[in-house]
Order: C-alpha cells, then sequence, then structure tokens
C-alpha cells in the first residue's frame, strides 16, 4: 500500500464568504467536498496529517453576522465564530452566565481561545489517539475499536455508553452550555433547526462517525441560551494532567437553583466520559428538593457513576467524576457568579 | 575567594540581543539559492525488513528531484572493539563513552575512566554478535517511526505527495514494546541478533517460567537473571545487620527528549565542501560522527550550528539524519537541500531516556544509617545499544549514600521504541526518583528527621563510591569526588526553607486539600577533562576566544570563554566569542553534556588565558627587556611591573607578535594539544597574539555536583490533582561564575524533574507496536502552569570553590534534574503515605485510586502504558 | 499502525493531479521574493466569479510594513512570514498549536501562526518579533526586560514568548505573577526557564508601565 505522511497540509480551494447565505452557497455547490472551517484548530490536525484531503475549504472568518455576543431578553446569543476569548471574558457571559466563562476560560490555552472558536469548541471531533493517529476504526469507517482491545491504552476513554467506538466528547464548553439549557442554532440549507445543545450532541449509536447532529453542509450558526438560569449558582471542574493544552480527563458543569439551602432546581452535565457530555437528569432529579449539603452531594456522586463500564485503564474514572460531581453539588469552595 | 572582575558577576550574554530579536538563525532560518526540500517516508512497523520499494510513481512527478534510500548510504564504519567484558563500573561519563558515533578516541574522560576499572580475567568467550550501527536511513527499521527513504522537491507539498506515491513493502519481524514481554520464554527479540544488549553486543536472555509467574503475579523477581551485575561489599552481611529493612518494586516511564527545535538540518556543497547547517551540543564533536555518516573525511566538512534549540542530550553528536541533506545534495550536484523535521518526525528519530522497571531494597539501622542496597532494574534501552542509565543510577546512588554494601543487577533490553540516549542527568534523575521516597519511608518508620537521615549517609570531602564487577580482583582502589558539599546544602536549605517549622505541615489537612513537605538531593558528574582552549589578540585590540561547544543557551560557551579574559584583564567588551561553526576554526571541545562545561573549559581557558599571558610576558621582555617575569599584564597593556609607563599596548603587542612569528602568533603550538586544535590554530596563525593550551592541569578523581531541594505541595486528595506551592534549591556546583545563568540551569532542571515525575511519557499500543504520544498534547511536557506561580522559586549555593579547578568550578545542568524530581515524588508520599507512588508519571488517579483502594493501585510491572 | 487502507477514511481524497503540478512548476516564476520556495505548486484552478473566491497575491500588513506576496490557500502564516518574507524569527517547534514558538500579533491579539491561514489576515496588522523594536534599534520594553534579566536560555521558544507577553500585557498591563503565567501559559519552554521567563516578564510590565 502507498505510504502515509503526517506532515504538510494538502492543497485546497480556499472561499471566503461573507454572509451565511453565501456561505450555504458555497457549502451547497461542493457538497461532501467542502470542509467548513472556524478558528481552524481541529481542521489543521486533520489536514496536517494529511488524513482529510478535502477539495473545498470554506473560511467563516469573514462572515461577520457569525460573530458576536448579544443580548437576547434576559439570555444571549453567541455566533458561532465568536472567540472563546470574547466569550470568556465577556461582561454579560461573566454577569448572566459564569459557568460558560469559567468553562471557556479553561480550554486549551490562552491562544487557542484567541483563534478558537464557541462554534468550534462545540462542533469539534474526537480526540482519541487512534482515531486521530488514522486507524481505520468503526469512527473512521471500518470495523473495530482499536481503543477497546486487551492491550489498548484507554486512560481517557468512556466509562457510559460505549456503542463500538469508545471516544469521549473533549468540549469543555459543551456540558456548561447544555447546564445552562441552550440552543444550537443550525442552518440546513433554506430550514433553520434550533435544537436543545443536548440533543446536538449524538452518540455512536446515532452515528459513529460524529460527535454532533451536523452534517456536511450543515452551518451551526449561533448559541442562544435562555435566561432561565441567568445569575443562578455554577459550579465548573475541569481535571486534566497539565494545567494548559490538555483536554479533559473528565470535567463537570452545573447550575443550580436554590432557595434558601434547598436546591429548587439543577443541571448537571459530565463531559469526558462517553460521546457525548453525559446529562445526569437522575441525579438532577433525586437532588430536587433536597437539602444542598455534603450528605446530598455525596449521594449524588454515587447515584452519578450508576452503570458505569470502564475500559482497562479509566476505571478512575469513576471516583474522579463521582467526586467532582459531589463537588459540583456541594459547591464548597467553589466558585459561584 | 579570588577577587574577579568578570568571573561570579551578571552580564548580559551576547548572543542574547540577537535571540530576543528574532536574528539569530537555528538550522532551519538558513535560505540558498535554489533550496530543494525534503520529506522522510518514515516506517510504518516497529520491526520489519524493507522487501520492496517501488518509487517509480514519485520519481516521475514533476518537481521531484530525488530519492535517497539505505542503499544511498556510506558504508557504516566498522563497531568499535568490544570493552572488556562486563561494562565497566566507573562513572559513564555522560555522552562520552556513549554518545554514537562520537569520534573514537575522542573520549578522554571515558578512556580514563576504563583505565581505571582494571579488565576482568575473563575466559575467552565465543564471539557475539555486535549491534549494527544506526544509519540514516534502513532497510531493517527497528522502531515504528526509523525513516526509510528521503524525496528531495521543489517544495515539501510535492515531496509530500510523491511520499504518498511510493510503495513500500515490509515483512514484519517480532518486535519488543514492554521489555519485560521479551524476557519471558519464547518471547520476541527487539533485534534479530537477540535481545539484551551486553557491553557493545547483542545477546539473548530469558527468564524462567517462574520468574514470570511471579511478574503475573504483579511482583518483580529479584532474583531472575542479570546481564550485568557489579558490587560493592556484602549486601547479604549488610541486610542482616540491618533493623529496618524496606523493598519496593519500582517503574519509570520512559521519556522523549522533545528540544523545541526539532533536528531539522540543511546542506549543500561548494568547491568538494560540505556545509551542513544543523542543530548539536558541540561543532567540534559532531564533525567528525556527522562527516562518517555522509561518508566523508571530517575536513570534507563545514559543520554549522550557531544556536541550537534545545538539546538535553539528544543533540550530543548531532543526528545521523543530518547526512540525508547532505547525501541528497551531493546527488544534485551540490544543490541547497532543506530537511525541516515535524514534531511528530522528532518524537521518532529524536532519542530518549530509558525507563525502568525494577526493584529496590534497603537496609537502615536504628539510628539511619544504611548497612546495604540491592538494586535490580530492567532498562528499555531501545532498539540500538545499552544505554546504561540503570548502571548510572547504582553508581550514583553508591555516591548519594555512602552505604557499606550494595548491589546492582541489570538487564538492557532492546525495545522497538525511538532509540535511547543520554538525557539530563541520564539514571541520575531516576535514582532520586527511585530512592528518595524510600529513605524518606525509613526516615518515618524509624522516627528520624528527613535531613538528618541523609545527612547521616550523605558523602563529604573526596568521598568515595562506586560498584565493581562480581570478578573483579579484590583490592581495586574505589573512585572518588574532588569535592562534595551536599550536607551544606541540605544545612543552608534546611535554615532558607524553614524546615524545622515547615515539615510540621506534613499531612495537614484542611478540607480536601493535604499539604506535602520533602527535600530530596540529587547529583551528577560535573567536569571532564583535556579539552583545549584557544584564544587570539588581534591588532584591532580585541580578544578573540574559540569555543567549539555549541550555543544551548546554558551560556556556558560565553561564561567559561570569559576565563580567558579574566586572565589577561581584558575588558569583557573588547571580547569577541567565536563559536558554532568548524569553518570558523573552533578548539576541541566537550560533548557539552554531563555537565562537562562549566568545569572542562574553565580549566582549559584558564591554560589557554596562562598561555597568552606567558605570550605577552615573553614577548614585552623581547621587546622592552628584562625577564618575562618582571612584566603584568593590566588595562589592555603588558606593562613592566613597578615602571607601568614601560609597556606595550595589546593592539601592539598583536602586531608585533605577527611581525615576530613562531609560537608568538600560532605558527608554533604545544606539541600537546588535540588535533582539533592544532588545525584551527594553523589556520588562525599569523592573525595575531595566540594564547592556546591543552587543559593538562591535575586531577585526582571524578568531579560531581550536588543539590539538595525542599518543597511544599498540596494534594486534592478528592481528584488527585495537586500543585507545587514552594520550592526551593541549594547547590554545590563550586565557585558560581555567572549567578543569572545559574539560577536559569537549577529551575530548568528542577522543572525538568517535575515534568517527569508529573506528565512526561511515552506510550504504545503493545499489539501494534505503535506510538499513541507523538504529540506533545499526548506526550506532555511541562507547562508554565505546572509549575509553582504565586512565589517565585529560589535557589542558593554554598559557593565552596572545587580544589581541582583553577576558578573553583563544577559543572551545574545534571543534579537539578534529580532534586527536583525526587523532592516533587517525596513530597507526593509525603502527603498521601509511604510505598503508593511506585510509578511515574504520577497521574491524578494513581492518588485518587490509591487513596480510595488504601493502597498501591497502580501495578509497577507494565511498560510504556 | 495496523494492516490495512489506512488512507481510506472518510473524507480522504485523491493526491493532487499531475496536470496540476506541471501548471505549478510553471506558476512557480511568479513568486514574489527570492526566497520563496516552499511552495511551488499552484495547486486547483478557481473561479473569480464564485462568492467568496479568493485571490493568491495579496497584501499583508507586517510589522508595519505591506508587502504584496503571493500566497497559496493552504498556506499558514508562519510559512509565508518565513519562507516569503524572510522572516525567520518566528518559530516552527510544532507546528500544531501545542507549543507557541511561532506566536505573533494578528491585531495586537497573540496567535499561533503556525495555525493560521495567511489568507484569513488580509488587511489585518501583523507583528512578528522583527517588528517589535524601533527602527534605531531600540528594544521594546518587553525586549529590554529580557536583555536586562538575562532570560531564556536556547531561546527557541523565545521569540513567541515576547509576542504573546507583549499582547497579554495590552490586555492588563498590571499582572500579578500569577496572571502573568496564565497570560503566558500558552508557550511552552522545552529548557523550562519558567521562572526566569517569569521573573523578566514581571519586569518588563513594569517597564511597560514605566514607558
Amino acid at each position: 500500500m502507498p505510504a502515509a505522511i503526517r506532515d504538510v497540509m494538502p492543497a485546497f480551494e480556499l472561499f471566503q464568504p461573507t454572509s451565511v447565505a453565501d456561505t450555504l452557497g458555497l457549502l451547497e455547490r461542493h457538497g461532501a467536498d467542502a470542509w467548513v472551517m472556524g478558528g481552524g484548530l481541529d481542521t489543521f490536525d486533520w489536514l496536517k496529517d494529511r488524513l482529510r484531503k478535502p477539495k473545498v475549504v470554506v473560511d467563516l472568518s469573514a462572515v461577520a453576522e457569525l460573530r458576536g455576543i448579544k443580548d437576547a431578553g434576559g439570555g444571549i446569543e453567541i455566533g458561532a465564530m465568536t472567540t472563546l476569548t470574547e466569550v470568556a471574558t465577556n461582561a454579560l457571559v461573566k454577569e448572566r452566565f459564569g459557568l460558560l466563562a469559567e468553562a471557556t476560560g479553561l480550554v486549551a490555552s490562552p491562544q487557542i481561545r484567541n483563534q478558537g472558536t464557541m462554534g468550534g469548541n462545540v462542533a469539534q471531533d474526537a480526540r482519541c489517539w487512534y482515531y486521530r493517529a488514522g486507524w481505520p476504526c468503526y469512527r473512521a469507517g471500518g470495523n473495530i475499536c482499536y481503543a477497546d482491545t486487551p492491550t489498548a491504552v484507554n486512560r481517557e476513554h468512556a466509562i457510559f455508553d460505549a456503542d463500538r467506538c469508545v471516544a469521549v466528547n473533549p468540549s469543555d464548553t459543551a456540558p456548561a452550555l447544555i447546564a445552562l439549557d441552550a440552543q444550537m442554532v443550525v442552518r440546513r440549507g433554506a430550514s433553520e433547526l434550533v435544537v436543545p445543545a443536548q440533543d446536538f450532541f449524538v452518540g455512536p449509536g446515532v452515528d459513529i462517525t460524529r460527535l454532533t447532529l451536523l452534517r456536511p453542509g450543515d452551518l451551526l450558526t449561533a448559541v442562544r441560551i435562555p435566561g432561565t438560569w441567568a445569575g443562578k449558582q455554577f459550579y465548573f471542574e475541569k481535571v486534566r494532567d497539565r494545567q494548559v493544552w490538555d483536554f479533559a480527563l473528565v470535567n463537570v458543569a452545573s447550575a443550580i437553583n436554590a432557595s434558601g439551602n434547598a436546591i429548587s432546581e439543577a443541571r448537571l452535565v459530565v463531559n469526558g466520559v462517553s460521546a457525548r457530555p453525559y446529562r445526569l437528569e437522575a441525579v438532577e432529579a433525586f437532588v430536587r428538593g433536597k437539602a444542598r449539603d455534603e450528605q446530598t452531594a455525596e449521594q449524588a456522586g454515587a447515584l452519578a457513576v450508576r452503570g458505569a463500564l470502564p475500559l482497562r485503564h479509566n476505571a478512575y474514572k469513576v471516583p474522579l467524576m463521582k467526586a467532582l460531581v459531589k463537588r459540583a453539588i456541594r459547591g464548597a469552595g467553589a466558585w459561584t457568579s | 575567594m579570588a577577587d574577579y572582575k568578570l568571573i561570579g558577576k551578571n552580564y548580559v550574554t551576547p548572543d542574547l540581543v540577537a535571540k530576543v530579536t528574532g536574528k539569530a538563525r537555528y538550522a532551519e532560518d538558513y535560505r540558498a539559492e535554489g533550496m530543494l526540500f525534503v520529506k522522510l517516508l518514515l516506517s510504518p512497523r516497529p520491526h520489519a525488513r524493507v522487501t520492496r520499494i517501488d518509487a517509480s510513481a514519485a520519481l516521475s512527478m514533476p518537481g521531484v528531484h530525488a530519492i535517497l534510500t539505505a542503499d544511498d548510504m556510506p558504508a557504516p564504519p566498522p563497531p568499535p572493539a568490544p570493552p572488556p567484558a562486563p561494562a565497566p563500573a566507573a562513572p559513564r561519563p555522560q555522552g562520552e563513552a556513549g554518545a554514537p558515533g562520537a569520534a573514537a578516541g575522542a573520549a578522554a574522560p571515558a578512556a580514563a575512566a576504563a583505565a581505571a576499572a582494571p579488565a576482568a580475567a575473563q575466559p575467552p568467550a565465543p564471539p557475539r554478535p555486535r549491534v549494527p550501527a544506526e544509519v540514516a536511513l534502513t532497510k531493517e527499521p527497528v522502531y515504528e517511526g526509523e525513516p526509510i527513504l528521503a524525496v528531495a522537491a521543489d517544495s515539501e507539498d510535492i515531496a509530500a505527495a510523491a511520499i504518498e506515491r511510493i510503495v513500500v513493502e515490509y515483512e514484519p519481524l517480532p518486535f519488543v514494546i514492554d521489555p519485560l514481554d521479551s524476557l519471558r520464554p519464547g518471547g520476541p527479540d527487539g533485534r534479530l541478533e537477540g535481545n539484551v544488549f551486553v557491553g557493545a553486543n547483542v545477546e539473548t536472555l530469558k527468564w524462567t517460567a517462574a520468574d514470570i509467574a511471579r511478574i503475573e503475579a504483579g511482583t518483580f523477581p529479584a532474583d531472575a537473571a542479570a546481564s550485568e551485575t557489579l558490587v560493592f561489599g556484602d549486601v547479604e552481611k549488610g541486610f542482616a545487620e540491618a533493623d529496618l529493612v524496606i523493598e519496593r518494586d519500582h517503574y519509570q516511564q520512559t521519556t522523549s527528549h522533545q528540544p523545541l527545535e526539532s533536528r531539522t538540518a540543511m546542506a549543500y556543497w561548494q568547491n568538494g565542501k560540505c556545509y551542513l547547517h544543523g542543530s548539536t551540543q558541540s561543532v567540534a564533536r559532531t564533525v567528525a560522527a556527522a562527516a562518517g555518516w555522509i561518508g566523508i573525511k571530517p575536513e570534507e566538512l563545514v559543520l554549522i550550528s550557531e544556536y541550537t534549540g534545545g538539546g538535553f542530550g539528544s543533540k550530543i553528536p548531532g543526528a545521523q539524519s543530518m547526512a540525508i541533506p547532505a547525501l541528497l545534495s551531493r546527488k544534485l550536484n551540490g544543490r541547497p537541500v532543506m530537511m525541516r523535521i515535524s514534531r511528530e518526525e522528532e518524537t521518532y528519530i529524536g532519542r530518549t531516556r530509558p525507563g525502568y522497571q525494577g526493584w529496590l531494597k534497603m537496609g537502615f539501622k536504628k539510628d539511619g544509617r544504611l548497612t546495604a542496597i540491592d538494586m535490580f532494574i530492567v532498562e528499555a534501552a531501545g532498539p540500538y545499544r545499552r544505554q546504561g542509565d540503570h548502571a548510572t543510577s547504582a553508581n550514583n546512588t553508591s555516591l548519594m549514600y555512602q552505604v557499606p554494601n550494595m548491589r546492582f543487577r541489570g538487564v538492557s533490553v532492546a525495545t522497538n521504541t525511538p532509540p535511547g540516549t543520554s538525557q539530563r542527568a541520564p539514571g541520575g534523575l531516576q535514582a532520586s526518583v527511585m530512592v528518595e521516597p524510600m529513605v524518606d519511608e525509613a526516615a518515618r518508620k524509624l522516627g528520624l528527621d528527613r535531613i538528618a537521615i541523609r545527612k547521616i549517609n550523605s558523602p563529604e570531602g573526596q568521598a568515595q563510591f562506586g560498584l565493581a564487577p562480581v570478578n573483579a580482583p579484590p583490592g581495586r582502589p574505589r573512585n572518588k569526588v574532588t569535592s562534595c558539599f551536599v550536607k551544606e546544602c541540605l544545612d543552608k536549605g534546611a535554615e532558607l526553607f524553614n524546615w524545622a517549622e515547615r515539615s510540621k505541615r506534613s499531612g495537614q489537612r484542611r478540607g480536601n486539600k493535604v499539604t506535602g513537605v520533602a527535600v530530596a538531593t540529587g547529583s551528577y558528574t560535573a567536569g571532564s577533562i583535556g579539552v583545549d582552549g584557544l584564544s587570539v589578540l588581534k591588532p584591532d585590540g580585541k580578544l578573540y576566544i574559540h569555543q567549539g561547544i555549541g550555543n544551548l543557551g546554558t551560556h556556558s560557551v560565553i561564561d567559561t570563554a570569559r576565563v580567558i579574559a579574566e586572565q589577561v584583564d581584558m575588558p569583557w567588551e573588547k571580547c569577541v566569542v567565536v563559536w558554532g561553526n568548524t569553518g570558523n576554526h573552533v578548539a576541541w571541545s566537550s560533548v557539552q553534556a554531563g555537565s562537562q562545561t562549566t568545569y572542562a573549559h574553565s580549566r582549559a581557558n584558564y591554560a589557554a588565558g596562562q598561555a597568552l599571558k606567558r605570550n605577552l610576558q615573553e614577548l614585552a621582555a623581547l621587546e622592552l627587556g628584562g625577564a618575562p617575569d618582571d612584566y603584568d599584564v593590566g588595562g589592555e597593556r603588558v606593562f613592566r611591573r613597578g615602571n607601568p609607563g614601560r609597556a606595550i599596548p595589546f593592539a601592539k603587542a598583536a602586531e608585533l607578535a605577527i611581525k615576530r612569528g613562531g609560537k608568538f602568533d600560532g605558527h608554533e603550538v604545544p606539541k600537546e594539544l588535540n588535533g582539533m586544535t592544532k588545525a584551527s590554530a594553523a589556520a588562525l596563525a599569523g592573525l595575531g597574539l595566540m594564547g592556546v593550551a591543552r587543559d593538562n592541569l591535575p586531577r585526582d578523581g571524578s568531579t560531581y555536583s550536588f543539590q539538595a531541594a525542599f518543597i511544599e505541595v498540596e494534594v486534592d486528595v478528592e481528584t488527585g490533582v495537586y500543585r507545587i506551592v514552594d520550592y526551593l534549591a541549594v547547590v554545590d556546583v563550586g565557585t558560581v561564575m555567572h549567578p543569572n545563568s545559574l539560577g536559569g540551569q537549577i529551575h530548568g532542571g528542577g522543572i525538568q524533574g517535575f515534568g517527569h515525575v508529573r506528565s512526561q511519557n511515552l506510550v504504545y499500543d503493545r499489539h501494534y507496536g505503535a506510538g499513541l504520544s507523538n504529540r506533545m498534547y499526548n506526550n506532555k511536557p511541562p507547562t508554565l502552569l505546572d509549575v509553582p506561580v504565586e512565589q517565585p522559586m529560589r535557589w542558593a549555593a554554598v559557593e565552596l570553590p572545587d580544589p581541582t579547578n583553577p576558578i573553583g568550578a563544577k559543572g551545574i545542568g545534571e543534579p537539578a534534574i534529580g532534586a527536583g524530581g525526587g523532592a516533587l515524588i517525596c513530597a507526593l508520599a509525603d502527603a498521601v503515605g509511604d510505598g503508593i507512588l511506585r510509578r511515574t508519571p504520577v497521574h491524578p488517579e494513581q492518588i485518587l485510586m490509591s487513596l480510595a483502594a488504601g493502597k498501591p493501585a497502580y501495578e509497577t510491572l507494565t511498560a510504556f502504558i | 499502525m495496523p494492516e490495512g487502507p489506512i488512507t481510506s477514511v472518510p473524507g480522504g481524497q485523491p493526491g493532487v493531479s499531475r496536470r496540476n503540478f506541471i501548471k505549478g512548476v510553471i506558476a512557480a516564476g511568479a513568486t514574489v521574493s527570492a526566497s520563496a520556495y516552499l511552495f511551488r505548486a499552484n495547486i486547483a484552478g478557481q473561479d473569480s466569479s464564485l462568492p467568496g473566491s479568493v485571490e493568491r497575491l495579496i497584501t499583508l500588513n507586517v510589522n508595519g510594513q505591506e508587502r504584496r506576496v503571493d500566497v497559496l490557500k493552504h498556506e499558514t502564516l508562519a510559512m509565508t512570514l518565513r519562507y516569503k518574507l524572510g522572516l525567520t524569527g518566528t518559530k516552527l517547534g510544532c507546528d500544531r498549536a501545542e507549543c507557541g514558538a511561532c506566536t505573533v500579533l494578528v491585531d495586537d491579539v497573540p496567535h499561533y501562526s503556525c495555525s493560521v491561514l495567511t489568507h484569513t489576515v488580509r488587511g489585518r496588522k501583523i507583528v512578528s518579533i522583527e517588528g517589535l523594536a524601533a527602527p534605531d534599534g531600540t528594544l521594546h520594553p518587553v525586549q529590554q526586560a529580557v536583555v536586562d534579566g538575562q532570560g531564556f536560555q536556547c531561546a527557541f521558544c523565545m521569540p513567541g514568548f515576547v509576542m504573546t507577553a507583549v499582547g497579554y500585557l495590552k490586555t492588563n498591563p498590571n499582572p500579578t505573577r500569577a496572571e502573568m503565567a496564565h497570560g503566558l501559559s500558552g508557550n511552552l519552554c522545552r529548557c523550562a526557564d519558567y521562572n526566569k521567563i517569569l521573573d523578566v516578564m514581571m519586569n518588563a510590565a513594569e517597564g511597560m508601565r514605566r514607558a
């Protein structure tokens, strides 16, 4: 078979449309040949590894209407091309949805946040090191999962909902957005889909080759966060080996509406444990009406990890997730808005 | 201490403005008209034989100019003669004996060390297979990523596309990722010649089924067969005398050096000479090796490496791959060829520190005095040669802990992973990380202070150390150090760190955070001898100091040049340091590794400075009358003592020296100079007044530097995440030559030690033999947020001169990494308990799972996961 | 790597056609700089009537100068600076946004130039390490602080660190040491001279405030 080389971006035709309409036109015209590029950080990895060789790259950086953060009736709307730094430092975001500011500020590195986008962070591909090295696995269209063999090194992989593929969603902002009950605005040809963030992400059972419902030709244009959770109590924590660059081993996002010491409502999402950000609806139901204390937190943690099925090298994610969920409920010593 | 004008003072090194304005040129910064670009085809298999290469489609592509394969490689020089077996126990001057391709006969200290180890009386053994030398391109790749062929094209675009049109067929061969797999009966061999490196050879060693059963039960088989054994005293007797015996299995990972500048190289030919821009730690010590890889004579090669973007041992002899652009350029009539090495390629071909699987047993008296140490280490050596970190760990331990009885057993297993080489304190780092936590455990079990248990076992003065082969004749003198002030480091650190109070915080819990406080020590070789100093005082009134070592940013290339200036009272502004280009005629130098440089080159440059001064004195006597000793130098003049008006300015002296010729202007030089220096002196002869000399100063023993490091960490016991709160290092490096630079070395080394303990790793899928961590975000070098940032890290020096160096200086770089790594793992153990962290890197889960289980949760016997 | 057609992943496309390479070689003479060697292939043809289509010959504002340069569609800013404009002070350490050595300022904001398509920064203000010092050679306060403190070792990371510091200090002129560390944290130093780098950058912040 021909040799492979993992260096030098292959040539492509580049388009830099200035409107969503032109972008959609280009995507329609080029179909599966087109690659949509936001900040480019995930894109360049695929291209420089020469594992993806799109004929056409549609660069969204000149589409002004995809940028910016707007006040939207107590909530906000964030354009898909808004940089992560803008999200993390925006006064409105910090005031209403500190959870998202916090999560966004922990993504990768400052320069990556200066360029990486809101849309790119939620739509990024899996970081399973077998998949990213170009192995012909399920996710790449093959018929094996190399990360789930007796010799596989799968420290960073899934403990929930694995279905053939054991890759996890690497996003830090995704769990925060789901906790805030955000909606994703997607243009698909002439129609606009507004999808709850939770449903934007898909597991391998639905589509083993993608982490989101975005199909070729689709364009994520904005993220809308309703006012429902503005100014509530939030907790975000990300555990990783190095405090820069590394993707989360596990992260947690919680939004809690409390009256006095009682939790009236909570939303709780963990990422790094399955192919979709893992919403803990059973835990949310369990804590509703309970006192926000150590005991509730402890029980919430235990409940959260029920049904976990670790692989050979990632059993630690069970106690780690348990601890993070506990802290997300307890909130003690935690940052709150 | 002498009252120096330059030595010991902070100053701005002359390279710094070039660096900070982007003008400093590294190998990839050179351009030449018509330059072509190279891309490499790397082996996708960990071990295979190339059976067919079809490059026809690539060669027919427009813009593709040439393809280079293993068939184009010059015949490698014959492997060196095997050393007396088993391997000598004397300390391995890092990077000297071990450097692949290091010029034969160049390793003076290594040769001295080998000579000090009497040849063992061995019955004649049957001839054993030698290890084929590593060549830039191969037909039998022995690790995934080993280069098979190279394409030169008009652009990287075309070269990369051409690679994808080449078909290479491979016959798969057995391979080894985890060394212990290779030691199983019937287990794979990493090389066709065998599975274990012994000296310069490969042998076959398999453990018994019973040994393997113990591994499978989770215990290191400490009585398994070793391919090398070194002893001092009687280890059984020592353990019998002990009041406390501790033994632990242990694993340390293999790490990649990851210099930020990859080993990119550019080459072209002009007038029969090859001009090669590469990245090496010492042009003087690389030029012969590189010429050999290209298949030319050293004098046919001009090697340029003025700025080197990090080496850490991985660029000691440059890199075999430097031959690729040189050979492609020759094929293309000398046309310039640039080979940019990508980060992934650097991870493959850029060298590693060997990992350990092992076992350590230590016996102590009630007062903390060590009675015996028994150490067994299996080293993951990579595919090409015995690395020997494991034996160095034993040697270093025998110095740091003056134990009366010690045994080392080791096996150096051939693994089909990127080649090993020296990485900052090879064996020294691993020794600290392995030994220091067990010393702490003993202190806690015996109720002793952790500084006290170190001091009772620490070396001092001209302390002896070292082990010998089991069959060495009795009465063999041990090695000894030229100076040692580690106890002073511990005392000074205890005071500055307020150890008495701080150590009370050990194990204190606040909420989910637990504090760990610790101290650890590190030591390493700190100086070789026998290199040369070369300087020319020119009629422009400037002093030109020619150094063969490169500019790694340790500043030693500049700092040691100041020793010449100091001898003749030359204003520093009038000194020009010449380095990094063999075309500029450099002196024979150290490899600039193993902390040799400061010591070796301050000696050599002291000798050269004295020669320069003597030449000035003799010249003045001839010109102005009287005897040479009637004259002194100062104020850029040589003048008559007591009559300073009777003087010759330096610029004038340079002119007069040229007129007189002979020894004054370098037409006659000392016979004992190394060959390269003679050639350089000949090229510079007639340009001014020369000061050139070989370091023939006496030395009895080996020179080592020492460090004690103090640390406080905070461990989140709910998640296993930890952070370093405070750090202090105190060094014994003799006279401090350049405080700012020393501080950088101390903390840079310390942080690299942190990286070893907390994050750096190479990971493989053992079934496929494939590397999974070829990217930095997977192999994880330490970042700025993995070090203390609220509070500056601190350092101090005990500043006690070494008696064997004329200015009292010793080497700097290596002890820092072991002390830093050792301190961090000791502090983690202080926070979470003894015997838990027996595997590096210490990821959060190791702490979390072990605390949850109440016992170590991560086994120590599997490598590369 | 396992056996199998590893190149046949979804999205994989056949390589560049021979016809286009021939075209590329002919086009090579049109490059604007004598040092423009890296990319000689003009690959796909283009229909400039389409919305969003891109011209190869563009004007870049680099270090205060307008530079006309022929840029391939897939060319990164690091490659343009290093191989087309002769600005080799910007270093390539990883080419993958994981080391920071290639950091430059785009409209005052630090970016990894290895991971920026040059065509996305047309009309924006690019500053590389060569653009910091004054024309008379007076160093920028951040550069001066590095020199005064003998900062960095091998210095391959230094241009990137300096550019990040200059960019960061524009957003936070009076940082604490920890804030400075966070600001610079997207730059890797393999000599691990982080402590001294933080020392000199804190001095740099002070120098900037005085300046």
